[in-house]
């Protein structure tokens, strides 16, 4: 690292200014999204950074980074009043998936709502306003709190922002971080589907780029994304992000991260997720979900590669008891922490069936039930939630060591009771 | 016989002692719970991930404050744990606790900083808050007479206790579709309820004479009151825990997660039917019997040597002429009349100790009542006392030589209401007083009905009637099984009270039925006393019971005398 460490903000900022932003745009890799924004929180504004998401069709990357980083960041919302169901529900999901615990909406100054847009249809007929009073307004007072901001911002989104860099000064002496600057479309994609992020529900109805519902619109093969931001008006940007400077830095290695826990360590994962329309006869390292299998049992069955089985809650293990063994892993999905049918999916497994290869537990798996899901016969994780990954890296899960019940294959009743207990 | 500890540190028999074991279970858990408390505060965990957890700790978020919810096994305590509870709500609540239907009992006002304090307190007498909520096995509820009813087959103590054992913290059954309640009774006359439990078991005898468990399933009140069905009319001790755990695994797995208010058992028994449900059991059972969890004979009897019953002195010549002391003090003789029950060794008595005085609320006592009661029962006990799920204490093995002394002290503070069974001894849930989910207050309706009828040569006259009251429909004051069930709503912004006539929770089970309009809180003493005078004039000789009078007249009449039309 080129530059020397300082630890209060303001002292940082004032020499940041000093060496010139332009330095700072050198010290990474232009993929290097997460070493960009850990530095940032780090070393740059520590404690003094925070984020404006739109929650949107890729926001989902960025806050997946910042979950890593720094799961408190505090994460701003701007609540227009005028976004679509799918994108509150996505404000939760990935509040919930990725473990934010500090995400705040900030919502329009009713007085200025009621003044210029009473009949909540100024974006019809001056959208430059209504993004003023409902985005840009708003969100001033909370930027005056923060030295500096992480912005979802990339280069190939629009023309105008074709030369982002990632670090910027703006007018007013704030830093702007734009980590993802750098990321194309395919990137995003790549990355998403790497760590398996949940999806803006409106993504696969053709909205690319997703900001207030009515002036959002699908985006045809080949447009720029942002064309169906504002479609049919001269308009790219609302207002919030403005002016940047700066110079494009050298390539390096992009940031690498295993969510598969086996035998006490995160570890590559040689299996992918199941995309439907996959071949059933040249599937390899995918998990395939029960109902396909059973589909299509004979043509999984000659296929000579490496399959896995995914079990969803509900679906019955027992339906293909005969086949179990074909399968080096078999991924139980847990759609939220709170659905407790995995376990005795992997009970029946281990127990029942004599599974003896990996049973994984995919889906909403978090520190406080990873203790039961082993003694029910777990032997992989696959772990997203930060605090978790760091618990398991630890070694520090909240576990009840000593266990009433005889459950699974390696519990060997042991102490005082041999009927009902095991000391661990 | 495994080896007594040194965690043992009790002076007397009859109850389950904990030894190292057990200790460092509850010590675990209690660290465990700490550390969740601490990541929650620091944000580590949000509040949706906390709430199972803290839930499963019996920390509920209430209407103005925490609420912690203390199990109290199968309703036994012993002085030392009474006394516990009792400096719990002198130190850290406000000087009183309330005792539950599912004989636990709760604090409403502790601070989220003493929690942990007050575990390790409940920790240092083998008590703890464990799975007293949440969607797990809860705690087992037992007859409040059990080990000392002269009318039991076997003391249903023991197996609870292993029950206990096998459901605490069970790795496959923590996080089911919906909490999950289990009842169990050693008589045929049930006093615990068990056919309005997810699972209900009733000691049975088989044609060679061995004693097992009929298996009642898919019981419950709440919204959808559900009689429970016999899926088994004889399972055998070594076989219960795996046949338990072959429910568990089809509720577990098939229980429906679409709806909270369609999520217990009973919906799934009643949806699928008895015959399917029982098919899927039955299928588990042919898996899982003979396993690991078959219950050795010699564990069944370590377990049961905890429950012997004391060293009873011998008081069978002891007599008391009730009669007689009716003449000479009329209020004690009403509570030998109704507070005494029989006991399976001639010269005891079991005695209720009534938490439900003339305009109380019903299920609370102070920290000075919980001492006083704790303090009879080591004198006159055998150190042992009960938490009843009608939300009274028993002392269970009193000699009838000391009744007037017991009596004596139960008068000076408070405690010797003699109206066990009658109209004032209410079952009644803590309501929009305390509770975030009621739609209606409950207490101050139980107050003024217990003012109405508070004579009583009244109380006397009326006779054995259970009034139940729930401030919602969730019916945590078993209004479904009330003689009278009365039913707090919310309509158009106000609180109306539903009357139900009819129910039942014994081995005669029959949920009540609604009877007409709702009444204004005013007015619901009112009404009730329309129905207890329409029953007086119309029984057939002291000897009927309202109940049995409702059953034979039907609800057309009653619904006549309260509202004027039929």
């Amino acid at each position: 690292m080129g530059l020397p460490k300082l630890a209060p903000a303001q002292a940082a900022h004032d020499k940041l200014k000093a060496l010139g932003i332009l330095a700072l745009n050198g010290m990474f890799d232009e993929m290097d999204a997460v070493g960009v924004l850990r530095y940032a929180v780090s070393d740059v504004l520590p404690g003094d950074l925070a984020i404006v998401s739109s929650f949107g069709a890729d926001s989902a990357v960025l806050l997946h980074m910042v979950a890593q980083v720094d799961p408190s960041m505090p994460v701003y919302f701007l609540e227009t009043g005028k976004h679509f169901r799918e994108t509150l529900d996505y404000v939760e999901t990935l509040k919930r998936q990725f473990g934010l615990i500090n995400v705040h909406a900030i919502h329009p100054n009713p007085n200025d709502v009621a003044r210029f847009d009473p009949n909540g249809d100024l974006w019809e007929t001056d959208p430059d306003s209504c993004c003023h009073i409902r985005k840009t307004e708003p969100l001033e007072p909370v930027t005056e709190q923060y030295g500096g901001w992480v912005t979802g911002r990339k280069r190939y989104q629009t023309v105008e922002r074709g030369v982002l860099p990632h670090f910027e000064l703006t007018s007013d002496d704030r830093i702007k971080v734009n980590p993802l600057a750098y990321f194309s479309d395919a990137d995003v994609i790549e990355y998403r589907q790497k760590h398996n992020l949940p999806e803006h529900p409106l993504y696969a109805k053709g909205y690319k780029s997703i900001g207030c519902a009515p002036c959002t619109s699908i985006v045809a093969e080949g447009e720029d994304p942002r064309a169906g931001r504002w479609r049919g008006l001269n308009k790219k940007e609302c207002g919030i992000h403005y002016d940047f400077s700066g110079a494009i830095a050298n390539p390096m290695t992009a940031a690498n991260r295993h969510t598969l826990w086996k035998d006490g360590a995160f570890i590559a994962d040689p299996f992918r997720d199941w995309e439907e329309g996959t071949n059933p006869s040249e599937a390899r390292y995918v998990h395939v979900p029960l109902p396909v299998f059973l589909a299509n049992r004979a043509e999984f069955l000659a296929n000579p590669h490496p399959l896995g089985l995914l079990v969803s809650p509900g679906e019955k293990i027992e339906d293909a008891e005969a086949n179990l063994s074909r399968f080096a892993s078999i991924a139980i999905r847990f759609p939220a922490f709170s659905d407790g049918r995995g376990y005795s999916t992997a009970r029946l497994l281990a127990e029942r069936y004599k599974f003896a290869g990996e049973v994984r537990a995919v889906g909403d798996v978090l520190q406080d039930q990873i203790p039961l899901m082993r003694r029910c016969g777990f032997n992989a994780l696959v772990v997203v939630h930060e605090p978790t990954r760091q618990a398991l890296i630890e070694n520090r899960l909240p576990e009840v060591a000593v266990f009433y019940q005889p459950v699974g294959v390696t519990e060997i009743p042991l102490g005082t009771r041999p009927f009902l207990r095991r000391v661990s | 016989m495994g080896r007594r500890t040194t965690a043992s540190i009790w002076k007397t028999t009859g109850m389950y002692r904990y030894d190292e074991f057990d200790a460092a279970f509850v010590m675990g858990r209690t660290a465990q719970f700490a550390d969740q408390v601490k990541r929650r505060i620091s944000g580590e965990l949000s509040e949706d991930q906390f709430r199972p957890l803290r839930l499963m700790n019996g920390l509920y978020l209430q209407l103005h404050a925490y609420m912690l919810r203390i199990a109290v096994p199968y309703g036994t305590l012993s002085s030392k744990q009474m006394r516990k509870l009792a400096h719990i709500a002198r130190t850290y609540d406000r000087g009183y606790g309330h005792f539950t239907t599912r004989q636990n009992i709760q604090f409403n006002w502790p601070k989220l900083k003493d929690i942990p304090v007050i575990l390790e307190e409940l920790a240092s007498v083998e008590m703890h808050a464990i799975q007293t909520s949440g969607n797990c096995i809860r705690n087992v509820t037992t007859d409040q007479f059990a080990g000392a009813a002269a009318d039991e087959i076997i003391d249903p103590r023991p197996v609870a206790e292993i029950i206990r054992q096998w459901s605490s913290l069970h790795p496959e059954f923590s996080y089911l579709p919906r909490k999950f309640k289990i009842a169990i009774t050693g008589s045929p006359n049930d006093r615990a309820a068990i056919r309005f439990h997810d699972i209900g078991l009733q000691a049975a005898v088989n044609a060679s004479g061995e004693t097992g468990w009929e298996v009642w399933v898919g019981g419950g009140l709440g919204r959808t009151p559900m009689i429970a069905k016999l899926i088994n009319s004889f399972v055998p001790h070594e076989h219960l825990l795996a046949y338990l755990e072959s429910i568990m695994r089809v509720y577990n797995r098939y229980g429906r997660r679409d709806n909270k208010y369609k999520a217990r058992i009973k919906i799934l028994v009643h949806e699928e039917g008895l015959e399917s449900i029982k098919g899927q059991v039955e299928a588990e059972f042919a898996e899982v019997r003979g396993g690991v969890l078959t219950l050795p004979q010699e564990e069944l009897d370590r377990i049961t040597a905890y429950f012997a019953p004391p060293d009873f002195a011998d008081r069978s010549d002891d007599k008391i002429d009730v009669a007689y002391e009716s003449i000479i003090d009329p209020a004690f003789g009403r509570w030998l009349d109704n507070n005494l029950h029989p006991h399976r060794v001639s010269g005891y008595s079991s005695v209720t100790v009534s938490l439900k005085p003339v305009g109380g609320a019903p299920g609370d006592a102070t920290d000075v009542q919980m001492d006083v009661v704790a303090d009879l029962a080591e004198q006159f006990s055998y150190d042992e006392l009960r938490v009843t799920h009608e939300q009274n204490l028993v002392l269970p093995h009193v000699a009838v030589r000391d009744l007037r002394a017991v009596y004596d002290v139960l008068v000076a503070n408070g405690l010797a209401e003699g109206n066990n069974n009658l109209i004032t001894d209410m079952i009644c849930c803590p309501g929009l007083d305390f509770c975030a989910l009621a739609n209606a207050r409950s207490i101050p309706i139980a107050q003024e009905i217990s003012h109405k009828f508070a004579s009583p040569e009244r109380q006397k006259q009326i006779g054995d009637l259970k009034i139940k009251i729930s401030g919602c429909i969730n019916a945590c004051g078993h209004h479904h099984v009330g003689h009278i069930g009365i039913l707090g709503v919310e309509k158009k912004g106000g609180e109306l009270y539903q009357i139900t006539l009819g129910g039942d929770a014994t081995e005669h089970a029959s949920v009540g039925k609604i009877i007409g309009p709702g009444f204004e809180a005013d007015q619901v003493p009112g009404a009730i006393e329309k129905l207890v005078d329409f029953y007086i004039a119309q029984r057939q000789g002291e000897g009927e019971t309202f109940l049995e009078a409702y059953r034979r007249l039907g609800e057309a009449p009653f619904k006549e005398a309260l509202y004027g039309t039929a």
